[in-house]
């Protein structure tokens, strides 16, 4: 259950940590669109990442959330 | 093309009465009618929010937005969505912990009781009327525009406008929110089946991926890179959209209605990642449709982009598809978002269960015609109007989050602040008042304010305390 708790806290700290990245110039440089990957702008593709990632984050969530520990000793 | 949109109409039309009918059960009760005896399974629930979040204002907006800002426009509503989800998992255990053992009667209702003061419910109401029934209008705007588009002269906009209403009003009287959500599940899959086709038809217009974003190099270089040619998607516009739409499943009623309806914790968890997916998916081609735009229609003006890009430069089976994906998209937010009005407004009536039904009902019938007529009377980018409404309920959101979360005696200063940063938040929509202070923008400015008077509130909360047998003793 501690570790469970300690993986949730870790996940939260990850998906604050993306989205405070994506408004920095490390993902949104103004009027900078290199370097490309597969002819995407950079923009693009670096938010694209990040959008995957957080949504493999809440996937991680799912499974290391400690309220369905609560809900599996509740039934 | 009229014979496509016959044959497609058909079926859609047919598998809406199948969802009413199926969901019809006669001497149903309240709670299976507004809530849909609340055991909602993980594919209609993914289907469900997908299709009350993926409105026309992603079928048609989302291009268009990519058409006029550029590649920023995936930050301002992908990122945020897949943030959104995220939140929804930890919000979503929450509030499904609060209402566990109660009858769950909308947010206004929850609030209400988290808060043990009535204004609490009434600000929560006043703000979900204020900012929904003008999304709800510039939808209904949206779908009749296009109806005009394909079938020119045939009615005026506000007939199709009140047939839309007609529709909606007529399937969830019979069915409730389970055939809301019946159909939601086939407008969910419509809206992405459809949006892929004109999607893809748009990419092979350049040949590829790489080529697109070579000839839009060369059109507009600015659509590359924020902050976009008109200098819209600042970091600080996009942190500001980030918390609005963090905020939807928090103070949008149709959204908090659907996670609490969802049949268990894990269901509505495995929801989350899905609904993840799932925006991915529907946001991807919007960026190849605006992207076309930029290519052949970056002088015109927004309707004339939706009528070519959506129906003329596709062929007739493609063009009639588009037609109903865009009424599928616009009809299942639409509705959703009525009847959690409608829902809300039950939350905060009082009397017998037939008078609330009774009433909930007419609430309903209400806010449809309010709508109808907003739709005729409103005119802005869909994908701004939207923004607006997410940020006005999202006034709401540290309210909320600190009635439902805070364990303590909590002082009600927060619903008064709220209550002021809505009265603000909409004088300088009016243009009463400024709308950047100290170089920030005021929803920043009001999100950042009430969330710091939300902690310090639960902060000087005073403990709740049970008292224990030994004390007592």
């Amino acid at each position: 259950m501690e570790k469970k708790r300690l993986y949730w806290r870790i996940c939260c700290i990850a998906a604050i940590f993306l989205c405070i990245l994506t408004f920095t110039p490390l993902v949104i440089p103004q009027g900078i669109a290199t370097p490309e990957l597969a002819g995407v702008p950079y923009s693009l593709w670096t938010s694209f990442i990040i959008t995957v990632l957080l949504v493999v984050l809440t996937y991680i969530g799912t499974r290391v959330h400690p309220g369905m520990q609560n809900e599996e000793e509740d039934v | 093309m009229i014979f496509w949109v016959w044959v497609f109409g058909l079926i859609y039309a047919g598998l809406l009465v199948f969802a009413s009918l199926k969901s019809y059960k006669k001497n149903r009760s309240s709670e299976e009618f507004m809530m849909a005896g609340s055991n909602i399974g993980l594919t209609l629930g993914v289907l469900t929010f997908a299709a009350a979040l993926f409105s026309t204002f992603t079928f048609l907006g989302m291009p268009d937005f990519f058409r006029i800002n550029g590649v920023g426009a995936w930050i301002f509503l992908a990122v945020s969505d897949g943030a959104m989800v995220f939140l929804l998992l930890w919000f979503g255990y929450h509030i499904r912990n609060k209402v566990k053992g109660m009858e769950f009667r909308g947010v206004s209702g929850l609030i209400t009781r988290c808060y043990e003061n009535k204004l609490a419910g009434y600000v929560f109401f006043l703000s979900a009327f204020l900012f929904l029934i003008p999304y709800v209008g510039i939808q209904i705007q949206g779908i009749a525009i296009f109806m005009d588009a394909a079938f020119p002269g045939s009615f005026p906009a506000w007939g199709w406008s009140a047939g839309i209403v007609l529709i909606m009003l007529v399937y969830s009287e019979i069915g409730g929110l389970k055939a809301i959500i019946f159909s939601d599940a086939i407008q969910g899959l419509l809206l992405l089946a459809v949006i892929w086709i004109i999607g893809w038809a748009c990419l092979n217009h350049f040949g590829g991926i790489g080529p697109m974003f070579d000839k839009i190099g060369t059109v507009q270089e600015d659509l590359l890179s924020t902050p976009g040619p008109q200098g819209l998607l600042t970091p600080q516009f996009l942190i500001a959209s980030l918390i609005a739409i963090l905020m939807i499943p928090v103070t949008q009623p149709q959204f908090t209605t659907r996670i609490v309806v969802m049949k268990s914790m894990k269901t509505m968890q495995l929801m989350a990642v899905s609904l993840g997916a799932f925006a991915i998916l529907v946001i991807l081609p919007t960026i190849f449709i605006g992207m076309y735009g930029a290519d052949l229609y970056s002088e015109y003006g927004r309707d004339e982009f939706f009528a070519n890009a959506f129906l003329y430069d596709q062929p007739d089976a493609v063009a009639a598809l588009a037609i109903i994906g865009l009424i599928a998209a616009g009809l299942s937010t639409t509705n959703a978002q009525i009847f959690a009005l409608g829902s809300e407004l039950r939350g905060l009536l009082r009397g017998n269960e037939s008078s609330i039904m009774r009433n909930t009902k007419i609430g309903i019938f209400v806010f449809s015609v309010i709508a109808f007529f907003f739709s005729i009377i409103v005119f802005d980018q869909l994908v701004l109007l939207a923004r607006v409404s997410f940020a006005g309920t999202g006034i709401m959101g540290p309210m909320i989050i600190l009635g439902i979360l805070s364990d303590r005696k909590v002082s009600p200063a927060i619903i008064y602040l709220s209550l002021v940063g809505l009265i603000v938040f909409l004088s300088s929509l009016a243009g009463f008042i400024p709308d950047m202070y100290f170089g920030l923008r005021l929803d920043l400015l009001l999100f950042i304010i009430l969330g710091l008077v939300a902690v310090i509130s639960h902060l000087t909360g005073k403990k709740l305390q049970l008292i224990s047998p030994e004390k007592d003793q």
